[in-house]
């Protein structure tokens, strides 16, 4: 037992539940709207296209999370604005992104001379290896975060929910629609250093829905999706080390376990409830 | 004379580079309860959309002699999204129009209107609830109260008798009538039979507009007009159209 918690003291394991703990807040967030406009394809176009720019900084000896993070934001705005206009099917411009992303990131790599040691941590992600400036950066995004979905919230939530209506109430629809597929695809990106790009998306939508289980309130799913997640990522790790088994994979297996878990229980208490009226 | 609060005139629009209405012409009064009719993809919403700004204007003119009215608009049902997290307090409230949509709070004006609204509606009980969680009855309530917070001078309802039980389609029309003394009535349905009663002018629609300053049509006329909607009236009625056509 003393084993076990012998990990607690160790600095890697500390930054990996405090970058479990921010990207579970980042992920609550973005996610509520993610879910709540039913645009989770979009999520994943936007995590696929993102291996694009990793290839490509790779092949240039930049960051590859800089290049994630320009293929990301122009695929968000990309598919935004074939939404917006409506001249191509969104679904198959998504796919197309999606998948050209994805070739573009295996071409770049492939030609990038020598070894390419991390490309594994992108497509799966490895929280263990979080350093300090990693969880500065996410800890800087959670909070602009926190003061944006506080201070626009109303926006954010009407154009999300009618954007025909917000526009004829003069709200700019368009505007707040692009802020949030910019904010989107910055989440995405910053959350993939924790389950990689593979799993990421199960972050933006495992914790909404087990929320949505007990609210739908869109003001309250967010704090509760940041709970679950938080409750869900920090097991996912324990098991991880405890099975020593990968984490990213242990994260999404326990976010899972939860929402069925709370689900099933449900379940069950609604049929009895009905058995006993 | 009063002016018009909405004007078209040889108005072409639709989707795309796709002309969908073709030479409307239009006016609505204040004071008018105008039911738009048509046949399925006539164009009924469309029109409705290009008055809320919500279409593109490929030719002609649409004006606001008096100033762009503030409006208030219920969309179709199926448009709704019963699923997404929003409360009924939250969906009425956004029917505010303010300046400062970025303010995270309401005033406190801003509330006594939305607590007085819900409560006319007969919904101060769900304030806080979730719409998936309301009838379809309450939920066009609700969408009504988000299209009267902001006291619209133009009203505009899309087909607002759908998904309803009859009971809430007879309380619907007697508020309508009610809010008509004030407010000008724009009432999109497919089926002239339930309306006719409460509205006191028709536009039928159906690639171009004619206005029928009556709230009966024969069928003869709606052959003319190329409307193949229901009647419920027949034999001649005087009528005025703006737009010329041909008929016996």
């Amino acid at each position: 037992m003393s084993d076990f918690f012998s990990i607690f003291q160790y600095q890697f394991f500390q930054h990996a539940l405090a970058a479990a703990a921010l990207t579970s807040v980042i992920a609550a967030m973005v996610g509520t709207y993610i879910v709540s406009r039913k645009i989770v394809f979009i999520g994943g176009g936007i995590t696929h296209a993102s291996f694009g720019g990793i290839g490509l900084a790779y092949y240039m000896g930049l960051n590859p999370f800089a290049g994630a993070a320009v293929f990301g934001v122009l695929t968000a705005l990309g598919i935004e604005w074939i939404s917006d206009k409506g001249r191509v099917r969104e679904d198959s411009a998504i796919a197309i992104l999606w998948s050209l992303g994805m070739a573009l990131g295996i071409i770049f790599v492939f030609m990038t001379p020598g070894y390419t040691p991390n490309l594994m941590s992108f497509l799966f992600g490895n929280i263990l290896t979080v350093g300090m400036t990693d969880i500065r950066v996410l800890l800087v995004y959670a909070i602009l975060l926190i003061l944006l979905f506080v201070i626009f919230y109303r926006p954010i939530l009407y154009t999300a929910f009618d954007p025909e209506f917000a526009k004829t109430k003069g709200i700019p629809v368009a505007r707040y629609r692009y802020m949030m597929s910019v904010v989107m695809a910055l989440a995405i990106v910053l959350s993939i250093r924790t389950v990689g790009i593979i799993l990421v998306l199960s972050m933006f939508t495992i914790p909404q829905i087990t929320a949505m289980l007990f609210t739908r309130n869109f003001a309250l799913v967010m704090p509760l999706a940041a709970l679950w997640g938080i409750v869900g990522s920090v097991a996912g790790i324990l098991m991880a080390y405890v099975l020593d088994i990968p984490t990213s994979a242990s994260i999404i297996f326990f976010l899972t376990m939860q929402f069925l878990i709370l689900k099933s229980i449900i379940i069950i208490r609604n049929s009895m409830l009905r058995k006993n009226r | 004379m009063t002016e018009p609060l909405v004007h078209l005139e040889s108005v072409t629009t639709g989707y795309h580079t796709t002309p969908v209405l073709r030479n409307v012409d239009l006016e609505v009064y204040p004071g008018d309860f105008m039911g738009i009719i048509g046949p399925n993809g006539g164009g009924k919403t469309t029109l409705i959309k290009l008055i809320l700004g919500l279409q593109p204007l490929f030719k002609g003119k649409l004006h606001f002699p008096a100033g762009r009215p503030r409006m208030g608009y219920l969309p179709q049902a199926s448009q709704v999204d019963r699923s997404f997290p929003i409360t009924v307090k939250e969906l009425v409230s956004s029917g505010m129009k303010t300046r400062k949509a970025w303010v995270p709070f309401l005033s406190a004006s801003q509330r006594k209107r939305l607590e007085g609204m819900l409560e006319e509606a007969g919904l101060s009980g769900y304030a806080g609830k979730p719409i998936g969680e309301l009838s379809g009855g309450q939920l066009q309530k609700a969408l009504l109260c988000r299209a009267l917070i902001d006291n619209p001078e133009l009203l505009i309802l899309d087909e607002p008798n759908t998904h309803v039980d009859k009971q809430f389609e007879q309380e619907l029309y007697q508020w309508l009538q009610q809010l008509n003394k004030s407010i000008a009535i724009l009432l999109v349905s497919h089926d002239i039979g339930t309306i006719a009663p409460i509205i006191k002018s028709i536009a039928c629609v159906n690639e171009t507009l004619h206005y029928h300053p009556s709230n009966q049509l024969s069928e003869e006329v709606l052959k003319v007009y190329n409307c193949p909607v229901d009647v419920i009236a027949h034999g001649p009625v005087p009528h005025r159209v703006l737009k010329s056509h041909d008929h016996e």
